[in-house]
């Protein structure tokens, strides 16, 4: 059977969307004329997967889809070519893949949460804005938000269920009300893949002090990223959520947060200074 | 590209086939040292439209839309190597110095590649 291109793109927003994983190849050359522009596409986690499509060759179709499914199991698979070696050539396979869509929970619905919200969806991130006070959880204050929620902070995750691909960045407008949702997010199961809290070195010395004398293990105090984000000497609203969209990246890609011209030296080591040799 | 992307790229595929149009859609499936989009960009060439997502703008992209027009012509799927090497001093935006290897195929609105 035929996968559309159109069919096959559907396929991968929608498993997206409803949490799930999904790889989609396409023949894009190679000495088989008759496969090239074919799909085959692969929707589910590791063991489960269902295949959709066919590339119109059997053998071609089981390698496909071991290499799709290598790909599902293996968190750095990235896009690219994979090949397929038969006595004529190389049949090059493009395999993309589309993780579930990250969420960004907002917990508190003030001054750096609006910038943040903002951003966060430029990356993104499905956000989620969540504050007990009706008057500042409204979407006129963020247009950029899927869903701004009024909850009680005492169980502020009750309507919005935390898994793996959460982002939980706790923002709210007093050190008590963030206490409370820290607690929530570090015994939320599975773990969310982030949690950051606002707040200063003495703040947030004095939550770890709390977290301990509630029992909470120190090993879970390395899970929290505080202060929140990346030393870039960030004072407005506006700079503090560029310095923690800037740790959301790093953490989900990896990196060292260090200037990049520190770290290429490209002057440096390509155009020595005279005057210095 | 981000789920965005990927979403509008997908209501632009399925309008045009509701529409029962032949379009094209480029894919970066990889690329080599510095260029203006990475592997998994996607551009669709709608003649009714014009164009949905990019691959780069500029030099490289004009030759993916020249690629395009003609793979909606002969139904035969191409790749284009668009090379961004050369002439590292101009001015142009598409001058960063890597190569974009690109999928251009047909889209047919009955399903067939080809």
């Amino acid at each position: 059977m035929r996968l559309h291109a159109a069919d096959a793109a559907e396929l991968v927003v929608e498993a997206a969307e409803s949490g799930n994983t999904a790889v989609v190849g396409t023949v894009v050359g190679g000495p088989l004329a008759a496969v090239i522009g074919r799909r085959i596409a692969l929707i589910g986690e590791e063991g489960d997967a269902a295949t959709m499509g066919s590339l119109g060759d059997g053998a071609l179709d089981d390698w496909a889809r071991e290499v799709m499914r290598g790909m599902i199991a293996d968190p750095r698979a990235g896009d690219g070519l994979r090949v397929y070696e038969t006595p004529e050539g190389g049949v090059e396979l493009y395999a993309e893949i589309r993780r579930p869509v990250l969420e960004l929970v907002v917990v508190g619905a003030g001054h750096v949460a609006q910038p943040l919200a903002h951003i966060g969806s430029l990356l993104g991130f499905r956000v989620t804005v969540l504050d007990d006070r009706p008057g500042f959880a409204t979407m006129e204050r963020f247009p950029d938000a899927d869903r701004v929620v009024s909850v009680d902070f005492e169980d502020p995750f009750v309507d919005v269920p935390l898994h793996a691909r959460s982002h939980i960045l706790l923002v709210t407008r007093g050190h008590k009300y963030d206490y409370a949702c820290l607690v929530r997010a570090l015994r939320a199961d599975p773990a969310p893949a982030y949690i950051g809290m606002i707040g200063s070195r003495r703040r947030v010395r004095a939550t770890y002090v709390q977290l301990l004398e509630d029992g909470i293990e120190r090993a879970q105090l390395d899970r929290i990223y505080a202060p929140v984000g990346l030393d870039v000497g960030a004072e407005t609203p506006e700079e503090i959520a560029v310095a923690v969209a800037a740790e959301l990246v790093l953490v989900r890609r990896g990196g060292t947060g260090a200037s990049l011209k520190g770290l290429e030296r490209v002057a440096e080591r390509f155009f020595p200074n005279e005057d210095e040799v | 590209m981000t789920h965005d992307d990927d979403r509008s790229l997908t209501d632009a595929l399925l309008a045009a086939r509701a529409a029962g149009r032949l379009c094209a859609l480029a894919t970066v499936v990889g690329t080599k040292g510095s260029t203006p989009r990475k592997t998994g960009a996607r551009m669709l060439v709608d003649p009714n439209r014009g164009l949905v997502g990019t691959v780069g703008g500029g030099c490289g992209e004009a030759e993916v839309i020249e690629a395009a027009m003609d793979v909606m012509g002969t139904g035969v799927p191409r790749r284009v190597l668009v090379d961004l090497t050369d002439d590292l001093v101009s001015w142009s935006p598409a001058v960063c110095g890597g190569i974009m290897d690109v999928f251009v195929e047909a889209v047919h609105a009955e399903g067939a590649t080809r």
